[in-house]
């Protein structure tokens, strides 16, 4: 390989830098704008400098140490979105894997139907569901309670990650099941010991997009939750719109908290996020 | 240990019907090869037996108990897959104790059952390496290690040497038969290569379009086909095949193609004028200076060292012969081709039935 620059390269490198660098300041600019917006004081935020004449960090302590009107209960809130985020993507876990299980591995009769039933709600926009779906918390008598906000949340998130895992353990070996059967194997044995290792990366993937989806739900949350005591973070961050002066130092810097935790465990697991869900993606 | 037995075994994907009634028995210790073309049922019929397809009709009995409605895990039988199907995620050893493990077998049993097998296939040293870590060759014996160590009444193979090279897969084929010498294990073999079969076998089944066309030890086959299809499947290369009229005269028997007669064996059924199918082995060829016998034209000589393959032309249709040795002929010399009546073989047209 030689390593000279021809024409050839140079103006494909152009090109991609042409799409690159627009790409880059798109994404880049509104969080550099929540990263201004959260260093600079209260007087300075809105006045359009590019870099605060004196970078502060006074609004995070405000925040973590809940000296806010709207701040009150940022730890019990932050929680509750720790708690929702980590219980939708537990029980999706389960309720995704046991189904891809059955649907892919055991081929249990009518497996398919259920499954492109599921993947049907998918026509309906969540927005159009919500009403419906706090008539049927309310029914149960869940409204009020953070299980409604997760037992929503699985219901989303539940459809999209059967699919992706039923795709995904169509991939595995035939042979593997047949092997383990004549080897013994009970069918939940099959599904502990042999299908859950094989799987690992795709658990993680679809894990991972279902506590994410719960972290960052909004509507649901601010529809389905009302005291204060039990809102996400979220929401919490969302009725700092309601008065008339919103602290808006405020709202970025525990803004800039709030999307910290999805950056890491992005990064964490971006080896199986990328590899996890476009798995699938093309029937192959 | 044990006997097995097929009766009037019949199967239907869908509305295709895959295997027509079939009936046959393995004694104890056998080692019986079902050979065939691909789709001919031989490995649906080996999954029935597995208990990984379902019997539509007929029995299959081990120890004269019908297993038809047991699952595989109660059968006593072990499979090796032509794609090993071995456990990515775990090493060599847990591989071939997975078995003992579901079953809760004591530790120190299956650690013992464990190295034991690892002993007779050379795994020692790979006991805690991962299936990625392996040679096609070294999958193969962790798959049949993994057969060894449940010690089942019955071994199953399905097509197992497919995915390896040629050499190699000679290799294995010798260490599969010494380890049948070894154990002495009732073994069923699936393969459509003729020449594991007949290396491998203490008596093939050769099978075609769901149906059984001969049983016998190989050298029966090769000798004695049944069939058309037989003759022309067992033996490489295949033997030479050609259409012509039976004709018996003063005591004499033979078959008219073109100019051409070819001996017939005085025993050989058929009547006056019949169309028939006459084959000889490309090894039974005699090939002699021309002016005597059958003339014929040397297309192709391919030496193999211990052999020599000729391609011949003899009127319209050619002709493999193998010679034992070395030739001077050259392509395009002519030769005369002279044959043992004994050793050939004559179909009746149409059914492809040997005529005897």
């Amino acid at each position: 390989m030689s390593k000279r620059w021809t024409w050839g390269k140079v103006s494909l490198e152009a090109r991609l830098l042409l799409i690159g660098i627009p790409v880059f300041l798109w994404t880049m600019i509104p969080i550099y704008h929540l990263f201004l917006f959260a260093i600079s004081s209260k007087d300075s935020a809105t006045s359009g400098r590019l870099w605060p004449k004196q970078p502060t960090l006074q609004n995070f302590s405000i925040v973590l140490e809940q000296k806010h009107f709207y701040l009150n209960h940022f730890w019990q809130q932050l929680g509750n979105s720790l708690l929702i985020a980590l219980a939708v993507g537990a029980i999706t876990l389960f309720v995704s894997t046991t189904a891809a299980f059955a649907i892919s591995r055991l081929k249990v009769q009518g497996g398919r139907s259920v499954m492109n039933l599921a993947l049907f709600t998918y026509f309906i926009p969540a927005a159009f569901l919500a009403v419906p779906m706090y008539k049927t918390m309310a029914n149960y008598g869940l409204l009020n309670s953070r299980w409604s906000l997760v037992l929503a949340m699985v219901t989303i998130a539940s459809p999209y990650c059967i699919w992706v895992l039923k795709q995904a353990s169509d991939k595995l070996p035939w042979e593997l099941d047949e092997a383990a059967r004549m080897d013994g194997a009970t069918p939940l044995q099959l599904f502990r010991l042999v299908y859950i290792p094989l799987m690992v990366p795709s658990l993680v993937a679809v894990g991972v997009y279902a506590l994410l989806l719960a972290w960052n739900e909004y509507l649901y949350g601010f529809l389905l939750l009302s005291k204060t005591s039990d809102l996400t973070l979220a929401v919490a961050l969302g009725n700092f719109l309601a008065a008339d002066d919103s602290p808006w130092e405020l709202l970025m810097a525990t803004g800039l908290i709030y999307a910290l935790p999805p950056a890491a465990i992005y990064y964490a697991f971006k080896r199986y996020m990328v590899g996890g869900l476009t798995s699938g993606a093309v029937k192959s | 240990m044990a006997v097995v037995a097929f009766k009037k075994i019949e199967k239907s994907f869908g509305k295709v019907k895959v295997i027509h009634g079939i009936s046959f028995d393995i004694a104890d210790g056998e080692f019986v090869v079902l050979v065939g073309p691909s789709g001919c049922g031989k490995s649906t019929l080996l999954r029935m037996l597995a208990g990984l397809e379902e019997i539509d009709s007929g029995d299959i009995s081990i120890d004269g108990r019908v297993i038809n409605e047991l699952d595989s895990k109660d059968r006593d039988i072990a499979m090796v897959f032509q794609s090993y199907a071995l456990y990515p995620h775990m090493t060599v050893r847990d591989n071939m104790g997975f078995s003992l493990k579901l079953r809760r077998a004591d530790a120190a049993l299956t650690s013992q059952r464990v190295a034991n097998a690892a002993r007779i296939l050379n795994l020692d040293t790979l006991l805690d390496r991962y299936p990625r870590e392996l040679s096609g060759g070294q999958r193969q014996r962790v798959a049949m290690g993994r057969a060894i160590v449940r010690d089942p009444k019955v071994f199953l193979f399905d097509e197992p040497l497919s995915n390896l090279d040629a050499k190699l897969r000679v290799a294995m084929r010798a260490e599969i038969k010494a380890l049948h010498q070894r154990l002495k294990t009732t073994t069923v073999y699936v393969t459509h290569d003729q020449i594991e079969a007949m290396t491998l076998a203490d008596r093939i089944v050769v099978m075609n379009d769901g149906i059984i066309e001969q049983i016998g030890t190989p050298l029966e086959l090769f000798d004695q086909p049944c069939s058309l299809f037989v003759a022309q499947f067992i033996g490489s290369p295949a033997m030479n095949v050609f259409t012509g009229e039976l004709h018996r005269a003063d005591g004499q028997n033979w078959v008219q193609a073109g100019d051409n007669r070819w001996p017939v064996a005085a025993t050989a059924a058929g009547s006056e004028g019949q169309s028939v199918n006459y084959g000889i082995r490309p090894g039974d060829i005699v090939i002699a200076p021309p002016g005597s016998g059958i003339p014929a034209r040397v297309i192709v000589v391919e030496p193999t060292g211990a052999e020599t393959e000729l391609l011949l032309e003899v009127g319209a249709s050619q002709f493999t012969v193998v010679l034992h040795g070395r030739t001077q002929a050259k392509p395009d010399d002519l030769v005369g081709l002279q044959i043992d009546a004994a050793k050939t073989h004559l179909f009746e047209q149409g059914s492809g039935k040997r005529l005897v």
